[in-house]
């Protein structure tokens, strides 16, 4: 049973119930105790007050005397009996002295048996008149009880129900609310037994209510953002159908190819972040060699480099092993070289390697564009911030991806100065096979 | 009408320059709120085209600026953001008007038109004098009822000329209102079309002033 209030009824009344039956048996025992000392006194009195003397034999089947649950048989030394209270009744003639306990076909018999002069003098009595003493006793003593028990079973529930009461309300609160309304459940008059729960319940409420903040500001955000690609699109096909002759109509065009490949790549930036929400994250790990992941990335961006003037390649690519979702590895390492690609003149170089370095794996993509001043080397991770004078139409989100990804993986991204100039951006991991499942970005291998 | 235009996006800056030149504007194009101000402080636009989310310094910081110092140019904020407080906020700092992108290119020009023509005192889209029309919104001219064909610049001459009829305009104002910074001046350029104006519309219609400049003749 897992409702509290049932098992506090059930439980409550069981104990209700055994305790009046104990009560109602002590009582039976104890009454029955008294009945047996009463009686026997009451056996030894009878046999007492009848006369000492030698008394002639009596008209068998003359009554008299003794009341009606109490036999008495008197007989002399030679067996013969002179006085027989209830005819229909025997006792057994061969009775020991004293008390005793005798089977007849009316149940056990207490018998009290004693020689007075010259007679034997018997006194007995059906045990069950005691037990049926016994018995009213017990039921009058707890009759009282068995009428007070709807009434105590009635308190019961209803102190159970007042007790819950607060769980009910709590419980209707909580039901009665919209998704949006994630204010905290007030705690007042709250049993003490329930505050923990509400405030573990509050604190929920406001982690969800927060990440459902950051969640709308970033769809608002995004919004705001997709605005500005489309802005340029709808100016660029209205240039385009005001455009007089071929070579117009062909320029207004190619801006109109320009702002939709910029209109799509803001997208896809926008679905790779979504994809990278943390909640998505650490399900299907697989081991994935940076190497590998470094010559990919660099064979699939070579036409591009080379049409830019670009020097692009690997330039040290050790084995080294992650745990990690591969496709999102492929995506980060991609925006980190195309962000160098992007803002590296033409005639320089993009170098791109991995190594191991303490033990930890490290990626590592090193441009000799202007880079980046220290500054602004923390702005740049944040959603939609591009440096200022940047002439570049990149969707802003490029860095801000590489890091969701690099947190996935338990790994840290740092931006630093590459000798000669330009800008080197390294991604360390843990150690491989320790992947940091608590999202620290430093968490020492346990 | 000599306008500047203070926008980050190369994309939507370019486009902005090449519509609103084809609709006869003289258009220069600044890229952040600095260079907006350093642009302003020379004082020959006729009209402020203001982005507000803008590298080094906000737009709303820049017209708040420009209205501190008292100057009463007419600003048309251009904004991706749209909220109704937004907007509140852009129109209480000082801004004349407030176009949420995406906008259309074409009203975009419209609402351009309509401020100027305020600030001028107009309500009527038509300049007229001497028999000569200008419909700012169609750029027809007409000369005595009869539509004459202008070229783009001498249009947008005969529009400042319009604009102010009682007033001489130096070659040099006149080269403002006809170009943008990163175009050629050449020596006699302004007299090519002053030439050329006359003999579409008379004479007449434009005079010298000698060692001064030009202006319309008299009504």
């Amino acid at each position: 049973m897992s409702s509290i209030r049932k098992r506090l009824l059930a439980w409550l009344l069981a104990a209700l119930t055994l305790g009046l039956a104990a009560a109602a048996m002590a009582v039976y025992q104890q009454a029955r105790a008294d009945a047996n000392e009463l009686f026997d006194y009451h056996l030894r009195q009878v046999v007492a007050s009848l006369p000492g003397q030698a008394f002639p034999a009596l008209d068998v089947g003359a009554g008299g005397g003794a009341d009606e649950n109490t036999v008495i048989q008197i007989w002399d030394r030679t067996g013969t009996r002179l006085y027989f209270s209830h005819p229909s009744m025997r006792l057994p003639q061969r009775a020991e002295l004293g008390f005793s306990t005798v089977a007849t076909p009316q149940g056990p018999w207490r018998v009290y048996s004693a020689i007075i002069g010259s007679n034997v003098v018997q006194a007995g009595q059906p045990l069950s008149v005691r037990r049926e003493l016994a018995a009213g006793v017990a039921l009058r003593t707890t009759l009282p009880f068995l009428i007070l028990f709807p009434m105590l079973g009635a308190a019961i529930l209803l102190t159970v129900r007042g007790a819950l009461r607060p769980l009910d309300r709590i419980a209707a609160e909580v039901g009665s609310r919209s998704a949006r309304m994630l204010g905290p459940v007030p705690d007042r008059d709250v049993p003490d037994e329930a505050r923990p729960l509400v405030r573990s319940l509050n604190d929920l409420l406001a982690r969800l209510d927060q990440a459902l903040d950051s969640q709308r500001a970033f769809v608002a955000d995004a919004a705001h953002e997709l605005r500005t690609p489309l802005t340029a699109l709808k100016l660029q096909i209205q240039l385009a159908g005001r455009a007089q002759g071929d070579a117009a109509r062909a320029q207004a065009f190619a801006e109109i190819d320009a702002g939709l490949a910029r209109a799509t790549h803001m997208v896809e930036q926008l679905l790779a972040l979504a994809r990278q929400e943390p909640a998505a994250s650490q399900r299907g790990f697989a081991p994935c060699d940076l190497a590998d992941l470094a010559r990919s990335a660099v064979a699939a961006r070579a036409v591009i480099a080379q049409q830019r003037g670009v020097d692009l390649g690997v330039k040290r690519a050790d084995r080294a092993v992650v745990q990690g979702d591969a496709a999102a590895l492929e995506v980060m390492l991609g925006n980190l070289v195309d962000n160098a690609i992007r803002h590296t003149p033409a005639g320089g170089t993009v170098d791109v390697g991995s190594h191991v370095e303490h033990g930890r794996p490290v990626l590592e993509v090193a441009d000799s564009g202007p880079g980046i001043p220290a500054a602004e080397r923390e702005r740049v991770f944040d959603r939609f911030y591009r440096l200022p004078g940047s002439q570049t139409t990149g969707s802003g989100l490029g860095l801000a991806i590489v890091e969701r990804v690099a947190e996935a993986h338990g790994a840290h991204v740092e931006l630093l100065d590459r000798d000669g100039g330009g800008l080197r951006a390294r991604v360390r991991f843990n150690e491989p096979g320790v992947p940091d499942t608590n999202g620290n970005k430093f968490a020492a291998p346990v | 009408m000599r306008l500047l235009l203070v926008e980050d996006d190369a994309m939507i800056g370019e486009s902005v320059r090449k519509g609103l030149r084809q609709d006869g504007f003289a258009l220069d194009w600044v890229r952040d709120g600095e260079a907006a101000e350093l642009a302003l402080a020379n004082g020959v636009y006729d009209l402020m085209l203001l982005d507000l989310g803008l590298p080094k310094k906000d737009g709303l910081e820049v017209l708040r600026t420009l209205r501190r110092q008292g100057r009463d140019l007419p600003v048309l904020v251009l904004t991706a953001r749209d909220t109704v407080p937004d907007r509140i906020a852009g129109l209480d700092a000082g801004a004349d008007d407030y176009l949420v992108k995406p906008f259309d290119l074409d009203e975009l020009a419209a609402r351009i038109r309509a401020l100027l023509r305020r600030r001028a005192g107009r309500a009527d889209p038509v300049m007229r004098h001497l028999g000569v029309e200008l419909n700012q919104a169609t750029r027809e001219v007409r000369k005595d009822g009869v539509a004459v064909a202008l070229s783009a610049r001498e249009l947008t001459l005969l529009e400042a000329f319009l604009d102010r009829p009682g007033a001489v305009l130096s070659r040099a104002q006149l080269e403002e209102k006809l170009y943008g910074w990163a175009e050629e001046v050449g020596s006699n350029t302004i007299e090519v079309y002053i030439h050329s104006l006359r003999k579409k519309l008379g004479a007449e219609f434009i005079r010298n002033v000698r060692g001064v400049g030009y202006m319309l003749a008299k009504a």
